[in-house]
């Protein structure tokens, strides 16, 4: 594919990826440097992406191996230095918040208390929507695998967000 | 998967018939499961409210594509052809990059790049920085320059970057021909990841013989004057 196609193929799946980068990354700034950094590599890559298979699968894991490498770890350092504010307000609201609507920062606060592998899954699948199967293939790991880590982060993630019973 | 994740499979419409089947029997049977099942269908929901901001407010994506991007290459090897210079590819390059990064090119006695027979040079203050700068003693003037390395010719090519935007120029004879130039990207309200345009990087990385200078081999190829 051509580069203006690589250009048309991008802008239809930015804003998703921007959201993939968001439910992943501790704060907006790092969320914003990871999808351009996604977008760059995958740009950089392209020769490489096999013409029919789903270009949005492609782009969406090779953000989360950029999240993996680079992001993640400036994350970590940074919360040596200084505790991250998207804790604050948790816990705080026993009542709402599945009624109510949650808020990004309380959202993405609650991505973050979740461990890793069951963060990408809830992020892929629901909140992007991807199905098990493409999950399996971007993650590659077992179904199984991602239907489990999806069971245990909804429901670590009711406790968080929802009524807590 | 256990009955736990059987049910959140059908939440999610992974499953189908006969399995599909069984657990709405389920659920239908036991109001603590359909309680369970509103739960999280409006969990998911809000979930994905709560992130539908960042995909309303994303802005432009990133531009890796041409039509900014002019190829410098293909200009010269029409200037080189049977039919001398051709006016118009020398007037699309200025008028294109006139476009992308206005405050660059100009009649001004002062314009940074100039046009010599077609070609495009680095003018003024661009040519005195590309010449004398050294990225490793960066004063903080106008002008940024950033990469300094070969290119697959042998040619010395430098990077650099200024309030209008950012290019590629690389040595021939005296002068810095212009191989790119980019205007700053500050449509869309993301920030670059590495401080530089996506669209320099892929053209340094098309560019780049081996490694960056470090910083005695930046001021070893100043004292050579370049070559």
């Amino acid at each position: 594919m051509s580069p203006s196609s690589f250009d048309s193929e991008l802008a239809a799946v930015w804003p998703r990826l921007r959201r993939f980068a968001y439910a992943l990354a501790r704060d907006a700034a790092d969320a914003d440097d990871l999808a351009q950094m996604a977008a760059e590599k995958a740009f950089k890559s392209f020769a490489q992406f096999q013409a029919g298979t789903r270009f949005d699968s492609w782009i969406f894991r090779i953000c989360r191996t950029v999240w993996i490498d680079t992001v993640r770890s400036r994350s970590r350092r940074g919360a040596h230095e200084s505790p991250p504010e998207a804790a604050d307000g948790m816990g705080h609201d026993p009542t709402s918040a599945t009624e109510a609507a949650i808020d990004l920062g309380k959202a993405m606060a609650a991505m973050q208390r979740l461990p890793e592998e069951q963060r990408e899954v809830v992020a892929l699948i629901l909140i992007d929507g991807f199905g098990y199967r493409e999950v399996a293939d971007i993650l590659d790991q077992p179904i199984g695998t991602v239907s489990s880590r999806l069971a245990r982060g909804r429901n670590a993630l009711l406790a968080m967000l929802g009524e807590g019973g | 998967m256990t009955d736990e994740e059987l049910f959140y499979a059908w939440l999610d419409g992974e499953l189908q018939g006969e399995e599909a089947a069984q657990v709405v029997a389920r659920v239908e049977a036991d109001p603590a499961l359909k309680a369970k099942a509103d739960r999280h269908r409006t969990l998911a929901a809000g979930l994905r409210g709560a992130f539908d901001p960042v995909m309303n407010e994303a802005g432009p994506p990133p531009s890796f594509g041409s039509a900014e991007i002019i190829n410098f290459e293909t200009k010269r090897a029409v200037r080189r052809g049977a039919f001398g210079v051709p006016q118009w590819a020398a007037m699309a390059a200025t008028l294109a990059i006139g476009i992308v990064a206005g405050q660059f090119v100009g009649d001004r006695p002062a314009a940074p790049v100039e046009s010599h027979d077609g070609i495009l040079v680095a003018a003024a203050g661009l040519d005195q920085a590309l010449d004398a700068q050294l990225a490793s003693a960066d004063t903080g003037g106008p002008i940024h320059v950033g990469l300094t390395f070969r290119n697959h010719d042998g040619s010395i090519c430098r990077s650099f970057s200024g309030g209008a935007g950012s290019g590629l120029a690389c040595r021939e004879g005296d002068e810095w021909n212009i191989e790119g130039l980019f205007g700053s990207t500050t449509q869309g309200n993301y920030r670059m990841a590495a401080g530089e345009d996506p669209r320099l990087s892929a053209l340094i990385d098309e560019r780049i013989a081996g490694e960056a200078f470090d910083a005695e081999a930046e001021k070893a190829a100043l004292d050579r004057g370049w070559r």
